[in-house]
């Protein structure tokens, strides 16, 4: 019996996603633009999207992004959910401490982070690369991906895993059974979140890429760094579209099952 | 079920990281570290035909980015990299820069001796000059009735809120300084201090202090006078040809870019073979058309672009160079305050 | 007699993953900050100092730090006023209704945050989008400054954030128990009190984990300030940027994220205090 209180509601969602997209509209529209300059519209072209698709640097920089962002967000999501549901039910001495300094890779300003991981890295010694974009990676998604299934944990009815427990299911059980598909929304926010901030960071990449590797972002940046050309735009044109997409096919999947 | 799958996907994971990682070590590439856009794709493919080595593009952002990258590389990883005069003096200085091998840079004595000797490499030992510029201003005669002469007709009240500049901390104390008839490499805190004092009085005026893309401010309305750098002022004059440019009359600063071979670069053969390469007054001036910062080939002059051929007044220009610390601490903080009091 | 803990083994990845990967680095920023600049060039040497310390006190790096807490609490506050109802509309929707929100939500995302403030200056710029149309309407006569400037800074800073704390509200008034609502308003509570009585201090933990996403980022997303703003305003964020790369003094650097990161972590402590939430665990 959910009352409908507010009217507006909807029409203030509307209002603040349109806002959302405006940017990107922009973005989208400019690509377009025959004109390298993003301040007049001097007609329409298709040329952006050529000179894109002979760029095999920047594809070459697509296909690390997201293999970068798909690992480090699976490493995070496994060490974020476990740690939040055994951080729940531990009582060490150091915990407060640990769930602390868990999150600290997002309180700390990126460039720091880059810095002090650059240093450290080679202190260890570790090859320069996707072994180390990937360990830096996952350090700033855990938290993500930890503070999104500690909240939805708090809310959770425990009597519901008792009475699992109490019917005789195992621990495991009733862990597969029961808190994760009741954490699993919180979860899956955390990994795109998580994925989203990968596949967007350069501040700390740049840091940490090695010499011989770029993901898209680094290349996005140090483009925009010499002029703004269409061709980023058009190359985000086409992630948006592809993207959109996939999630539309995905959704109309699920819905015929 | 599910198990298996997340144990599954785990494991792809960890394998598709490990392939990615281990990288075979090529005797046929080359690492070219430098800012994003400074080579045409032409040049480097035309290369890899020639010699078989592909040149791998690598870019930083800042030079002090890649001073740090080559100072924990310990010198290896990047074969050719090209960035800025000061920065290369320290990484000379730090013992990451190996000497030129002029029996395979036969072409060294194409570079135009204007950019040679100079204080990051003085005996020409470890570098090849790849282009040079000079700040000037530009203005917009429509947006504003000033009539800019120098640096310090940005002072100009009228011009509130209408100035962009770039963002070069000791750029902009150096016009300071020239301003006041002082040199843009002064050791004296009290009167680097004193230009303090005086870049504090141009904060009303500044509406954006940007590195990059700074001349789109010239463009879209946003600023009616801009200091730029040369490839700026190159690229706003292609979009707009009715703005004014101002050789300042109290001096001109220049910058040299230069390329150089690290000191254990893995590639080092092929490294010295690209500056040779580079050094072809063919490739020289496509380069620098690119770019379009000014050539620093003599044997190229003919060629390229006849605006990016070195104007007279060059040799008058002043370089910035590496100062002592505590007169670097006084331009940073200069430079703080003077970003602070534009936020005002 | 003590039952032993299998859970241990659940937060094992997480301690080690923390201990070698969080807190060594964390470490070492913490002894580069006491240590000595080497004046000329990049680097420094090992050699006990506090003086990175004692020069934050000048007037010019305090202004910094005043300017980035005052920045990062209108942030937080405005990205709280509009996610919040948000978070708690979109709740409420019908299944199709929310995945359809999330969806629009989440595919920003997916665009560079960089070009997306590209897409801002576009849009504030003086011959920008945003004044062509006001102007066009008649709202306007001459078009409005306001990129390069306070306004714009703040516009960006809340686009960037507000995800965040939809997301954290989102999930959180998703999961509440909606029959404590019902039960206070048979109980007779009016539908603001039973919102604050019980739909609020419920959602308090969502709220609060958006609070910490909002905040503790905006005190380092300089390159906002730097694009929107024109480089005019100097975040602390942008100090340590410009101590890293044009001052190349680590040092100072690593002592201003230190302090940074201390008065941050106070901050929130001091907000879970004053909210009151500490039967929920919160962050720490």
């Amino acid at each position: 019996m959910k009352k409908k209180r507010f009217p507006g509601s909807k029409l203030y969602l509307a209002l603040i996603t349109l806002i959302t997209y405006l940017p990107i509209a922009v973005v989208v529209v400019f690509s377009f633009n025959d004109s390298k300059l993003p301040v007049a519209w001097k007609g329409f072209t298709l040329h952006w999207y050529q000179v894109l698709l002979q760029d095999h640097a920047l594809i070459e920089a697509l296909r690390n992004s997201i293999v970068l962002g798909v690992v480090s967000c699976a490493f995070a999501a496994v060490i974020g959910t476990l740690g939040a549901i055994g951080m729940a039910r531990v009582n060490y001495r150091s915990k407060g401490m640990m769930e602390y300094l868990s999150t600290v890779p997002i309180m700390v300003p990126e460039i720091i982070l880059g810095m002090v991981f650059m240093a450290f890295f080679s202190l260890l010694n570790l090859p320069f690369g996707m072994v180390t974009l990937v360990i830096a990676h996952t350090a700033f998604c855990i938290p993500y991906v930890f503070t999104m299934v500690k909240a939805r944990l708090v809310g959770i009815d425990p009597s519901l895993e008792e009475a699992a427990r109490d019917l005789g299911a195992s621990p495991g059980r009733t862990f597969w059974d029961i808190t994760l598909p009741l954490i699993m929304p919180a979860v899956a926010s955390g990994c795109l979140l998580s994925f989203a901030m990968s596949f967007d960071d350069v501040v700390i990449s740049i840091f940490v890429n090695g010499p011989k590797l770029s993901t898209l972002p680094i290349k996005v940046y140090t483009q925009l760094k010499t002029g703004v050309t269409p061709e980023i735009n058009a190359l985000c044109t086409i992630i948006l579209a592809v993207v959109v997409v996939v999630l539309v096919v995905a959704a109309l999947l699920r819905r015929r099952k | 079920m599910k198990k298996k799958v997340f144990a599954i996907a785990l494991a792809a994971a960890a394998a598709l990281t490990m392939t990615t990682a281990v990288h075979a070590e090529d005797n046929d590439e080359l690492v070219l570290f430098t800012w994003e856009a400074m080579f045409p794709q032409e040049v480097l493919d035309a290369f890899t035909e020639q010699t078989g080595v592909k040149v791998i593009y690598s870019n930083f952002d800042t030079d002090e980015t890649m001073l740090e990258k080559l100072a924990q590389a310990e010198g290896g990883d990047y074969d050719v990299i090209v960035a800025d005069d000061y920065i290369i003096e320290q990484a000379v200085q730090a013992g990451l820069v190996s000497e030129i091998d002029r029996d395979v840079v036969t072409n060294f004595g194409n570079i135009n001796p204007l950019y040679q000797g100079q204080f990051y490499d003085p005996e020409d030992k470890y570098t090849v000059p790849y282009g040079a510029g000079i700040p000037l201003i530009v203005y917009d005669p429509t947006l504003t009735d000033v009539e800019i002469k120098g640096y310090s007709d940005l002072w100009n009240p009228e011009l509130a809120d209408s100035v962009a500049i770039t963002a070069n901390y000791r750029v902009i104390n150096g016009i300071t300084l020239l301003s006041m008839g002082k040199s843009m490499n002064e050791e004296d805190v009290s009167v680097i201090e004193e230009a303090g004092q005086k870049l504090l009085e141009l904060a009303p005026n500044i509406r954006l202090i940007q590195d990059d893309n700074t001349q789109d401010s010239l463009l879209n309305g946003e600023a009616s006078a801009a200091f730029l750098y040369t490839s700026q002022v190159t690229s706003v004059l292609a979009e707009n040809p009715d703005l004014e440019v101002v050789y300042p009359e109290e001096g001109l600063g220049f910058g040299i870019m230069g390329a150089f071979v690290p000191s254990a670069a893995p590639n080092a053969k092929a490294a010295m073979e690209f500056l040779n390469y580079l050094l072809e007054p063919e490739v020289f001036a496509q380069c620098m058309d690119y770019i379009g910062y000014y050539n620093t080939c003599s044997a190229a002059d003919d060629l390229v672009n006849p605006d990016l051929v070195v104007p007279d007044s060059v040799t008058k220009g002043e370089i910035i160079q590496n100062v002592s610390a505590e007169a670097d601490e006084a331009y940073n903080k200069n430079w703080t305050e003077f970003k602070a009091a534009c936020g005002q | 007699m003590k039952k032993k803990n299998r859970w241990g083994l659940c937060v094992a990845p997480l301690y080690l993953f923390t201990l070698l990967f969080v807190l060594g680095p964390m470490i070492y920023m913490v002894a580069i900050s006491f240590a000595v600049d080497n004046g000329d060039g990049h680097g420094f040497f090992w050699q006990f100092t506090v003086e990175n310390y004692t020069k934050m006190t000048d007037p010019v790096y305090l202004q910094c730090f005043t300017q980035s807490f005052r920045l990062a609490f209108s942030t937080t506050l405005l990205v709280m006023l509009l996610g919040y109802p948000f978070g708690y509309f979109m709740a409420k929707l019908s299944e199709r209704g929310k995945k359809t929100m999330m969806f629009l939500i989440m595919v920003p995302f997916w665009t560079s945050s960089l070009l997306r403030l590209y897409g801002w200056i576009i849009i504030l710029q003086a011959k920008g989008v945003m004044n062509g149309v006001l102007m066009k309407l008649g709202i306007l006569e001459r078009p409005l400054k306001i990129l390069y400037s306070y306004p714009a800074v703040l516009i960006g800073m809340v686009y960037a954030l507000l995800p965040f704390m939809i997301l954290a509200v989102y999930s959180s008034v998703e999961k509440m128990d909606w029959s404590l609502v019902e039960a206070a308003r048979d109980l007779g509570a009016s539908p603001a009190r039973a919102f604050l009585t019980v739909t609020f201090k419920l959602t308090l933990p969502g709220l609060l984990s958006g609070v910490i996403l909002t905040f503790v980022p905006s005190m380092g997303l300089f390159f906002i300030a730097d694009i929107l703003g024109g480089n005019k305003i100097v975040l602390v964020g942008s100090l340590i940027q410009d101590q890293l790369t044009r001052g190349s003094n680590w040092p100072f650097a690593a002592a201003l994220a230190v302090i940074l990161t201390v008065l941050t972590s106070l901050m929130i402590f001091l907000y879970r205090k004053i909210t009151h939430v500490k039967d929920l665990e919160g962050i720490f």
